[in-house]
């Protein structure tokens, strides 16, 4: 039998490794990743899609869904802008505390998210360091804008490391070519450099995007979750699941899902246009 | 100390008596205009010195090529010409004006990177119209110049696509037209033909040089190659370890070289060690009429005898051509076919000359072979009619004579190498 195997494997063409790791790699991702998602899809229209259209369209969910779209938005767009600035002045010059900059904008990588949170909220907050400075009116926690706080916080290391990584790779002779020329800094950053870029700005703001939409640990400890006013889509999720209206919550799940997949499918299925040729 | 000097003299005789105040007056005495010149560049970097007291002249309509191993400072000077570099001290001057404080911007300087830094997101015919469109020409004007220098590099059926669906010979084109758009004072070139297969490298060498021709451009180019030196520039500036070692025309760098370096840098060159003496080069126990050669050493100095393999005549008789001094006698000891000619090791009946009572000697030769013979090795190159006509074989004894040499001071310095061809040791 065991010489049979052996003989096997020497057989042209056949390979019996291929199909049993094939085989194991397929059986193990299954109840990992496939089977998780496709519950969420199969639950969510076993209803019929008349109920999940209803239980989506609820005007707690569909307000939760936009304060998600738009507060991560808002963050990505900052991202970009300022991932851009702090890229290219960090790998355009040298300086001392060079790498301590760079350490700290990466740090929140490594922050668990409610750790980001409540450090957010025991600066800011009513009580918080700076916070009991400010006066009513400028108490920025428990609002939206401590949701797009939070979002930055947590996603911006993502964008920058993205734009960083492009801009030190970046061949700088096409820089000095385009100075050579005749043209100004600024000329030389919108045609040359930034053209250059395409690919990492929209890797860096998709993943931003994505990162934010789903963003939980923090925006829950900042944002209070109050319906209709600070509540995203997790949390709406979250709080649905809580009360027992497994129905609302899937509803929800399901766009969210759709979100990243799409996201994924873009960055997994545009690298040819995305990458500098 | 002497070789620096040397090459200084040098410089200032080929600049037309141009001193590092004397731009103006030099635009009037020299022959030709002077369209960009250096002067007295220095550089370091960290406490590396990379560039040391450098001056040279380019004339209008003329390529001088800088020569020099990786490391001798050339793509230095180059990026101080342009402007993506600061000199320690020293000037950058383009057609009379003092241009060494301006950003590389202003300096209407065309460069032709190694990699030529064509814009991957812009066609052909956006990357030669950059420098049009970020002056603010007319959109009109800009298509009439581009379509003007697609057809002067014959690329016109090309001017939709992009960088990256052109060969290596094209994109350097595009790089060169891109330049041309803005009239540029001088082009700078960094190693042109880096990146590119030996074939297509001599047919691109002898493309450039007429298109320079015709745009009447004057023209640096920086080369590690000495073959592309030689038949790329009207003017070669050797360089070597941050030094101007000689700046001549490729004549003259190559058949009457200034220094040692020059000498075995451009091509292959036998040294041989000997003394200044009556009109006469000793060596040994062999001497060699050197008439006006050693006239600038005196006597009893040391020299050394410098000449290239294709300059020494081998003859079976004895019998010697017109014009071909007499060296000695040697044996010839290898014999190799390499295509285009033959090359030979003769060993020549040289032994070093007693050296008086005390002293140490002059030179050794160590050379290990199974009889570990004496006499100093050279090598010999011979054309194929040569070969042809007189057949020779290993053991052969034969006069040796030599129709070219040079005699150049001896030297126990560290800059200056130690021969290629030859184990001495003083």
């Amino acid at each position: 039998m065991s010489s049979a195997i052996a003989t096997m494997r020497h057989v042209r063409g056949f390979d019996v490794v291929k199909p049993f790791s094939l085989g194991m790699v397929i059986l193990l991702m299954l109840p990992l990743v496939l089977l998780p998602l496709a519950s969420i899809f199969i639950f969510g229209t076993s209803k019929g899609l008349g109920s999940f259209w209803a239980a989506l369209t609820a005007p707690e969910a569909v307000f939760a869904l936009k304060l998600s779209v738009v507060t991560s938005f808002y963050a990505t767009l900052f991202n970009v802008l300022f991932g851009l600035l702090a890229a290219y002045v960090l790998s355009r010059y040298m300086f001392l505390g060079r790498t301590a900059i760079i350490v700290i904008i990466s740090l929140p990588t490594a922050i668990p998210t409610a750790v980001a949170g409540f450090a957010l909220l025991l600066l800011w907050g009513k009580y918080g360091l700076i916070g009991r400075f400010l006066p009513p009116d400028l108490q920025i926690m428990f609002t939206p804008y401590a949701i797009i706080l939070a979002n930055i916080f947590v996603t911006f290391p993502l964008a920058f490391g993205v734009l960083m990584s492009v801009f030190e790779t970046m061949d700088r002779s096409l820089e000095e070519a385009s100075a050579t020329i005749g043209a100004t800094r600024w000329q030389t950053f919108w045609h040359v450099t930034l053209p250059s870029l395409r690919g990492a700005i929209v890797t860096g703001a998709l993943l931003t995007f994505a990162r934010a939409i789903g963003e939980f640990g923090s925006t829950i400890l900042v944002s209070g979750n109050l319906a209709m006013s600070t509540q995203t889509a997790p949390l709406y999720i979250f709080s649905k699941f809580n009360e027992g209206q497994v129905e609302a919550a899937n509803a929800v799940a399901i766009v969210l899902a759709l979100f990243s997949f799409v996201i994924f499918f873009i960055l997994f299925f545009a690298r040819d246009w995305l990458e500098v040729k | 100390m002497m070789p620096k000097q040397a090459a200084d003299d040098r410089g200032f005789v080929e600049s037309a008596a141009a001193g590092a105040d004397g731009a103006a007056r030099a635009q009037e005495t020299a022959e030709v205009e002077v369209a960009a010149s250096v002067r007295a560049l220095s550089k370091s970097f960290k406490k590396t010195r990379v560039l040391e007291d450098v001056s040279f002249d380019v004339g209008v309509g003329e390529a001088l090529v800088l020569l020099g191993a990786s490391g001798s400072g050339k793509t230095t000077i180059l990026r101080i010409i342009a402007g993506l570099e600061q000199p320690d001290s020293g000037s950058v001057i383009l057609h009379g004006r003092d241009v060494t404080d301006l950003p590389a911007r202003e300096r209407g300087v065309g460069v032709i990177f190694q990699s030529y830094a064509l814009f991957p997101r812009m066609t052909v015919q956006e990357n030669i119209g950059y420098g049009l469109r970020i002056r603010g020409r007319r959109r009109r004007e800009v298509k009439e110049k581009v379509k003007s220098l697609l057809e002067l590099v014959h690329l016109e059926e090309h001017r939709k696509k992009y960088p990256h669906q052109l060969s290596g010979g094209q994109q350097q084109r595009v790089a060169i037209a891109r330049t041309l758009a803005y009239q540029p004072q001088v082009l700078l070139f960094d190693e042109p033909f880096g990146a590119l297969d030996a074939q297509t490298r001599v047919r691109l060498r002898r493309e450039i040089r007429a298109l320079l021709r015709e745009v009447n451009v004057p023209a640096i180019f920086i080369t590690h190659d000495q073959e592309e030196a030689l038949e790329l520039g009207d003017r070669i500036a050797v360089l070597h370890a941050g030094h101007l070692e000689q700046v001549g025309t490729p004549e003259e760098v190559y058949n009457r070289p200034e220094t040692e370096y020059v000498a075995t840098f451009l091509g292959a060159a036998n040294l041989l060690l000997g003394v200044a003496a009556g009109g006469r080069v000793e060596l040994g126990t062999a001497s060699i009429e050197a008439g006006a050669e050693s006239a600038r050493f005196r006597e009893g100095q040391s020299v050394k005898l410098v000449f290239r393999p294709e300059d020494v005549h081998l003859s079976l008789t004895g019998a010697l051509p017109e014009g071909c001094r007499r060296l000695t006698n040697g044996v010839i000891e290898e014999k190799h076919f390499v295509g285009a000619y033959e090359r030979l090791t003769v060993r020549l009946d040289l032994v070093a000359r007693l050296p008086s009572a005390g002293e140490p000697p002059l030179y050794e030769v160590t050379i290990n072979t199974p009889e570990t013979s004496l006499g100093v090795p050279i090598f010999v190159t011979r054309p194929k009619p040569e070969v042809s006509a007189t057949a020779l074989k290993v053991g052969d004894r034969v006069a040796v004579c030599l129709t070219a040499f040079r005699v150049l001071p001896n030297f126990a310095l560290a800059s200056e190498r130690a021969s290629r061809t030859l184990d001495t040791q003083k």
